[in-house]
């Protein structure tokens, strides 16, 4: 029972991050910013509506969606949804600093739009992703158990989900008890880290694909020295345990790297944490200025 | 220009020589089976050649919900109650490579050991 609740909180707190935090930039921003919510919400329903869907197709078609289509689609949806994340952060730190302040400025930009609607698809995706595993698991739940046990399992997967909106919970709470600066930068770096780990979830299932699909690709050199793990970390952290898999969904984190992606979390850092720093500059100019 | 057309055309046959290959080896790639029941795993340990491509079967046996996974293999694989499905794997290098039904975490991980 304790580990239905497990389960069901921790397929659902990826996305609630997502939602969290976007949700607490959004409302603690200025009107601009809160113009953005019907979005997030939008969003939200139609992740809710996805995973349906998406859960529905998976039990009722699983035939269609075996072998490379289920993978197809996971690669799509986690490349994406990292590169929105880092999409969000960056428009968050162009406007997070007027966002309090000044109200006026943000109000006549009319290129939000398409801001709004990677919030609105990004929200969709981190729900119908983990939400249609749910659905699938829930699923389970209700058919495969005796009676006696059933109402217990639901009971703990609504339990989970509870939780699950605790953590949006405390989220928000986080966004009124620390400084607006401090929740920030906090948030940032968490939501960075989740796409760090998309990003790279996405990009190993796209070499083993290739790897899968050719011998010819898999017999070159330097491919089989990309594979290579580079080290062993799992007397550490194991990433099958179970806390070790939650770590690594939150911030990609492998026991046994390949190099290939040693390379590709070291380049994605390289170039956000320069990019974000070249974003600040023009920001203490203006400062000065006004 | 004609240099360019012929790299192009190399590049063509290169690709078409790869895909014709990939469903060539599509056909003969070893397969394994692997039957999930409620968190067991039959077989829980399954041996396999190292440096081949291999192809395991999964089917979902048990009366609940199943997630096939693998950090180290980068493989995840929902299996409703009775769904059938599959994972190819790339060649592996000699090991040990842990797996794990990702909706029964309290029952024993299984294991594929690349000889």
């Amino acid at each position: 029972m304790g580990q239905v609740l497990f389960i069901v909180w921790r397929e659902s707190v990826e996305a609630l991050l997502v939602v969290g935090i976007l949700y607490a930039w959004l409302n603690n921003g200025d009107a601009a910013a809160r113009r953005g919510l019907p979005y997030l919400w939008g969003g939200v329903a139609a992740g809710i509506v996805a995973a349906v869907a998406l859960g529905a197709a998976l039990l009722g078609f699983s035939e269609l969606l075996s072998g490379d289509a289920q993978t197809y689609f996971q690669i799509g949806m986690v490349l994406i949804a990292a590169v929105l994340i880092v999409q969000m952060v960056f428009w968050m730190r162009k406007h997070g600093r007027t966002l309090k302040k000044d109200m006026e400025s943000s109000l006549k930009e009319s290129t939000e739009a398409g801001n709004w609607w990677g919030v609105f698809l990004l929200v969709a995706l981190a729900i119908a992703r983990e939400g249609s595993e749910t659905a699938v698991f829930l699923y389970g739940i209700g058919m495969g158990e005796q009676d006696a046990s059933r109402g217990a399992l639901v009971f703990a997967g609504v339990l989970g989900l509870a939780l699950a909106f605790l953590t949006f919970y405390l989220l928000q709470l986080g966004g009124k008890v620390f400084s607006w600066r401090r929740f920030f930068q906090v948030t940032e770096i968490i939501l960075l880290l989740l796409a760090a780990g998309l990003l790279l979830t996405g990009v190993e299932k796209l070499l083993d694909l290739l790897l899968e699909s050719s011998d010819w690709f898999s017999s070159l050199g330097f491919v089989s020295a990309l594979t290579a793990p580079v080290w062993d970390t799992s007397w550490l952290l194991d990433d099958s345990s179970t806390f070790g898999s939650l770590v690594s969904t939150l911030t990609g984190y492998r026991a046994r790297p390949a190099l290939m992606s040693v390379a590709i979390y070291v380049i994605y850092w390289l170039v956000v944490s320069s990019a974000l720093g070249k974003l600040k500059k023009p920001q203490v100019n203006n400062k000065q200025v006004a | 220009m004609s240099l360019r057309k012929t790299q192009f055309m190399a590049g063509l046959i290169g690709l078409v020589c790869t895909l014709s290959a990939a469903s060539a080896f599509a056909a003969d790639i070893l397969t394994f089976k692997l039957e999930m029941q409620d968190g067991k795993f039959l077989p829980a340990r399954i041996e396999v050649p190292a440096g081949q491509r291999i192809k395991i079967e999964i089917h979902n046996i048990g009366k609940t919900a199943a997630e096939f996974e693998s950090v180290e293999l980068r493989k995840e694989k929902v299996l409703a109650p009775g769904a059938q499905s599959f994972v190819v794997i790339a060649p592996l290098r000699p090991g040990e490579y842990k797996f794990f039904d990702d909706f029964h975490l309290n029952m024993p991980q299984g294991v594929i050991v690349a000889k």
